[in-house]
């Protein structure tokens, strides 16, 4: 019985690639290219007179946006073979297939009178002549000009790879300037692409690490500025700050939202003991995570709130470490050559990003949240502190350069390790801290 | 006693801010030179061995740490032999641990190394008897080094604890 | 060095004033004190405000709400769309429906229990075991490139241009309304085999610990490569041949009908099916195709759905664009397999535009294409 059984089945697996013949042809594509996708997108119509120069540079940012993400080509147009010379007349085409456009944007822009602006756009898939999603239109003001394109260009982004954008997100983070031994630090705050820098310190002391609470309105840092380092809280948009409450001889730092944004964990020293702990952020009551004579900091919530990401050098080199929100025992999950620090889960809960310290180079790093599949994306002198883009596609940290002139700037980074470039600062920048999208 | 303890701590942070930057003043390096700065209006010189700058350039105000450790080499138990005793004698002062990492770590894990390594250093002071209300530590991590390059020559001079000597509780 | 003490200088003089009257250490501090920064200088804090106030709606009235996303049926979409002479193309879709559903909606009945494809079709083992930069592997370590393909390429001529496609010389056709820099022969650009990420760049800084386990249920390779050899009529018939079509049919046939429980749509009596297609032949359009499939800006969650494209040929060797519809997705939500279907489509479009190279003898095995497209391989490299 058995025998016939094995008999049939050999048949069927022999029989298969013939039985195909009968119906439809069927192959398996198993091997694709990745590559940017190439895309046309004409400057914005202006709708009125008004409207011209913005139409051409929100077009110029929405571009922008999209190349450099490293997925996708802009076409110059100077190979354009039709124009769009009008928002709602039909697009030819054949004529952007000729020239491998593989994606086009439409768009439009008009002034009203009373300044707002008005911004939509279309986007087609050229090869199968067909709109993708449908048109959308953006209304607000003309100082937010550069937010609309942002606006535009992740819903492109979001409508070609299928998950969401990150351009209309802002950047924290430290400014820096003067030489290493007299380093001036000061908070800062930009658009993700470095547009838009204002200043929310002044450099008189020290601050470190700055991060975003999850709706973005918020910012803890930790500064130097009572003399001791201490974690404040600061309102973006007034901001005004407060010192969250400590004891007397302690130093706190390295804070973190929860995802509920009333919590935060941090870590606290006394009697040169480091551990974690959280704080109600409203009464100021907090609760000890760990109790350990080792080092355990950089502590950073999983998006579910449930459990905390960690580093200790409980084992004798800094690794990482998985406990419950609430503490207890932690499991540790990095387990390669090297020291692990800095650990930051994504917001999209699948992965971690961290620092690894390995024969005297410095990489930033995935891995998955049980260890496994560890990837490091990068290698240099010093790169350290990732932040996730808010759609937990791309990682932007700090590089310092080496040596007396060494100097610290922002980078970015896809999680593929692809696409690796500088982001524009004015002066010196470290500590980012990605922002969510903003509403 | 707010008044006083304001001005303990404009000493001392005059004397802490002027470590910032010892090397600017004095090209060797390592120990020494900070006084310069700390000493406006401090009387004394180094050779008086109840001034500060005695503290700092006599008998040493600093100690090194191999990478990734706090524990005191017997090399610097003697220097802190020698802190502890000055601080026992000239009770006019108090004193910051500083403590300090170099370049090659992460901020947040160099904080906490700072502050490992300083918080060594006063409980061996306080082991040899100065009173624990006199002394505080501080960690600075890998923000404030004093020498620049990026090699172990540089390194070994960055990870240190500084011990701050400010005048002030006189009373 | 002077400047080196005035800077000392001032950093004193402000850190004495700070200390006097900045309050710094009062005994008792106000545990959830508000302060201003008021050190910025003022024309700072004007700009800083005026700045910030646009985009944050929700703390200036005079400032409008941000950026409503709103459907906007712009204005012209009532008027009739005066669609222009279009050849060939079908414009079904190019005015803009009034209908918020997605075009695509007809491509998608979510058809969770057609698994006719997903049994039968092994993958073929991977044609390179990609592992990212073992540190003691001999193999001559992959070059940084901006694409990345299932072959390597060489970077071409210094004075080629690089063309999206492989072109011949002779462009069939589009060769009238293609731009110079396309008409030109290119050369397929510069590609690598993987992923080279700054890590893997330099052989000695190769991450050491980064053997990815990639936990991939282990894949029977020899029996893969086993059923798409077999059928290639390859003078070896060394079971008895006339046995083999009938009980394979038969097998078939009930296994299809297990499956999916209807009978196959598209029956092609056997005496008019021809030859059937060499394994060449059908590796051809698998290359053919895998040359236009850029995954490359796929989601994380589109690149783990594996999407099943149906197209009906012209006799030419053209895919009939109005044709393509995808049969059935697995692995990621709706909006995962749209994504990924798109992909598929621009691939056989773009691929397929000047004619699959396939044998026009045997059109009744190629009317009807089905193809998987499995993105597993392409997740990271």
């Amino acid at each position: 019985m058995t025998r016939v059984l094995t008999l049939l089945a050999a048949l069927v697996v022999l029989a298969m690639p013939a039985a195909a013949q009968t119906g439809p042809l069927r192959i398996e594509i198993t091997e694709g290219v990745i590559e940017p996708l190439p895309f046309a997108n004409p400057d914005f119509v202006a709708e009125n007179a008004a409207a011209a120069e913005l139409a051409r540079a929100i077009s110029r940012v929405v571009a922008e946006d999209l190349t450099g993400t490293g997925l996708f080509r802009e076409i110059p147009s100077n190979a354009f073979i039709s124009q769009i010379t009008s928002f709602n007349s039909p697009v030819q085409f054949a004529d952007w297939r000729a020239i491998n456009a593989q994606a086009l944007i439409s768009g439009a822009v008009s002034v009203g009178g009373d300044g707002s602006i008005a911004v939509k756009f279309r986007l087609y898939d050229v090869f199968a002549g067909q709109e993708l999603g449908d048109g959308l239109q953006f209304n607000g003001t003309q100082a937010g000009w550069r937010r609309m394109a942002h606006k535009v260009a992740d819903a492109v982004y979001s409508r070609i790879t299928g998950e969401g954008g990150y351009f209309d997100s802002r950047v924290v983070y430290v400014a820096e300037t003067g030489p290493k031994d007299d380093r001036r630090k000061r908070l800062a705050i930009m658009d993700y692409d470095g547009a838009n820098v204002q200043y929310l310190t002044d450099s008189n002391a020290i601050v470190l690490a700055p991060r975003f609470s999850p709706t973005g309105d918020r910012i803890l840092f930790t500064s130097y500025e009572s003399g001791f380092p201490r974690i404040y809280v600061m309102d973006v948009a007034s901001v005004g700050r407060r010192a969250l409450p400590t004891q007397e001889g302690t130093m706190s730092f390295a804070p973190r939202f929860a995802p509920d944004g009333n919590t935060v964990v941090y870590s606290l020293t006394t009697g040169g003991n480091t551990d974690i702990y959280r704080m109600d952020i409203n009464s100021g009551a907090t609760t000890r995570l760990t109790s350990t004579p080792s080092i355990e900091t950089a502590p950073s919530f999983s998006p579910d709130g449930s459990r905390i990401v960690f580093e200790s050098d409980r084992s004798g080199t800094q690794q990482l470490y998985i406990m419950s929100a609430n503490g207890g025992e932690p499991q540790r999950i990095s387990f390669g050559q090297g020291r692990y620090g800095t650990p930051v889960w994504s917001p999209r809960g699948d992965l971690i990003a961290f620092t690894k310290q390995s024969k005297g180079r410095f990489h930033i790093g995935v891995m998955r949240t049980d260890g496994s599949e560890e990837r490091l994306l990068t290698a240099s002198f010093l790169d350290e502190g990732p932040t996730w883009s808010p759609n937990g596609r791309v990682i932007m940290f700090t590089r310092e350069t080496q040596g007396e002139s060494g100097a610290a700037s922002l980078y970015s980074v896809d999680i593929s390790g692809r696409n690796l470039k500088q982001i524009r600062t004015e002066g010196g920048a470290s500590d980012p801290a990605w922002s969510p999208l903003q509403r | 006693m707010a008044l006083l303890s304001r001005g303990i701590i404009l000493a001392s942070v005059l004397a802490l801010a002027a470590c910032t930057n010892p090397d600017r003043f004095d090209s060797a390096g390592g120990a020494g030179g900070a006084g310069g700065i700390g000493g406006i209006g401090a009387p004394g010189s180094a050779s008086d061995p109840r001034s500060p700058l005695y503290f700092q350039q006599t008998i040493g105000d600093r100690v090194l740490f191999p990478v990734d450790q706090s524990s005191i080499t017997p090399q610097y138990q003697a220097v802190l032999d020698g802190q502890a005793q000055w601080l026992m004698t000239n009770t006019d002062y108090v004193a910051i641990i500083e403590g300090h990492a170099d370049e090659q770590g992460t901020r947040e894990y160099n904080l906490a190394l700072g502050a490992r390594r300083a918080n060594a250093v006063q409980e061996y002071l306080i082991s040899r008897g100065v009173a624990s209300s006199r002394l505080r530590v501080i960690s600075y991590g890998k923000e404030r080094p004093i020498e620049l390059c990026s090699d172990e020559a540089c390194y070994s001079q960055n990870r240190r604890a500084v011990t701050v000597i400010s005048a002030g509780l006189s009373g | 060095m002077r400047i080196g003490y005035y800077i000392s200088g001032a950093g004193h003089i402000a850190l004495i004033l700070f200390v006097l009257f900045g309050g710094m250490f009062n005994s008792t501090p106000e545990p959830f004190e508000v302060t201003e920064v008021s050190v910025i200088s003022g024309a700072e804090f004007e700009a800083m405000m005026a700045a910030v106030q646009p985009p944050e709606a929700t703390t200036d009235v005079a400032v409008p709400p941000p950026p409503a996303l709103q459907e906007a049926p712009p204005p012209a979409e009532s008027q009739p769309d005066p669609t222009p002479p279009q050849p060939v193309q079908p414009q079904v879709t190019e005015a803009p429906p009034p209908d918020p559903v997605p075009q695509s909606a007809e491509a998608l009945p979510p058809q969770p229990a057609e698994v006719s494809d997903a049994a039968p079709v092994l993958a073929p083992p991977p044609q390179e075991q990609v592992v990212l930069a073992p540190d003691n592997s001999s193999r001559p370590v992959p070059r940084p490139a901006e694409r990345v393909a299932p072959e390597p390429v060489a970077a071409p001529e210094p004075d080629t241009r690089v063309a999206d496609t492989v072109t011949e010389e002779v462009v069939p056709d589009e060769a009238a309304e293609t731009p110079r820099e396309e008409a030109e022969a290119g050369a397929p650009e510069e590609a690598t085999t993987q992923i080279v990420t700054e890590a893997t760049e330099p052989p000695s800084a190769a991450p050491t610990t980064s053997v990815r386990p990639r936990t991939r249920p282990a894949r029977p390779e020899p029996v893969a490569e086993a059923p798409r050899e077999q059928p290639t009529p390859q003078p070896a018939p060394q079971q008895p041949a006339v046995q083999q079509p009938s009980t394979s049919d038969a097998v078939n046939d009930a296994l299809r009908q297990a499956l999916e429980g209807a009978a196959p749509a598209t029956p092609t009596p056997a005496g008019q099916s021809g030859p059937p297609m060499t394994s060449g032949e059908r590796d051809a359009l698998r290359v053919a195709v895998q040359q236009c499939w850029n995954v490359g800006s796929l989601s994380s969650e589109a690149l783990r759905t594996t999407v099943v494209v149906a197209v009906s040929m012209s006799e030419d060797g053209r895919p009939m664009n109005e044709t393509l519809r995808m049969l059935s997705y697995d692995g990621g939500s709706e909006a995962a397999a749209r994504q990924a279907f798109e992909s598929a489509r621009r691939a056989i479009i773009r691929c397929g535009a000047s004619g699959f190279n396939l044998p026009r003898d045997k059109y009744a095995q190629w009317r009807e294409i089905e193809m998987t497209f499995n993105p597993e391989n392409m997740r990271i490299r």
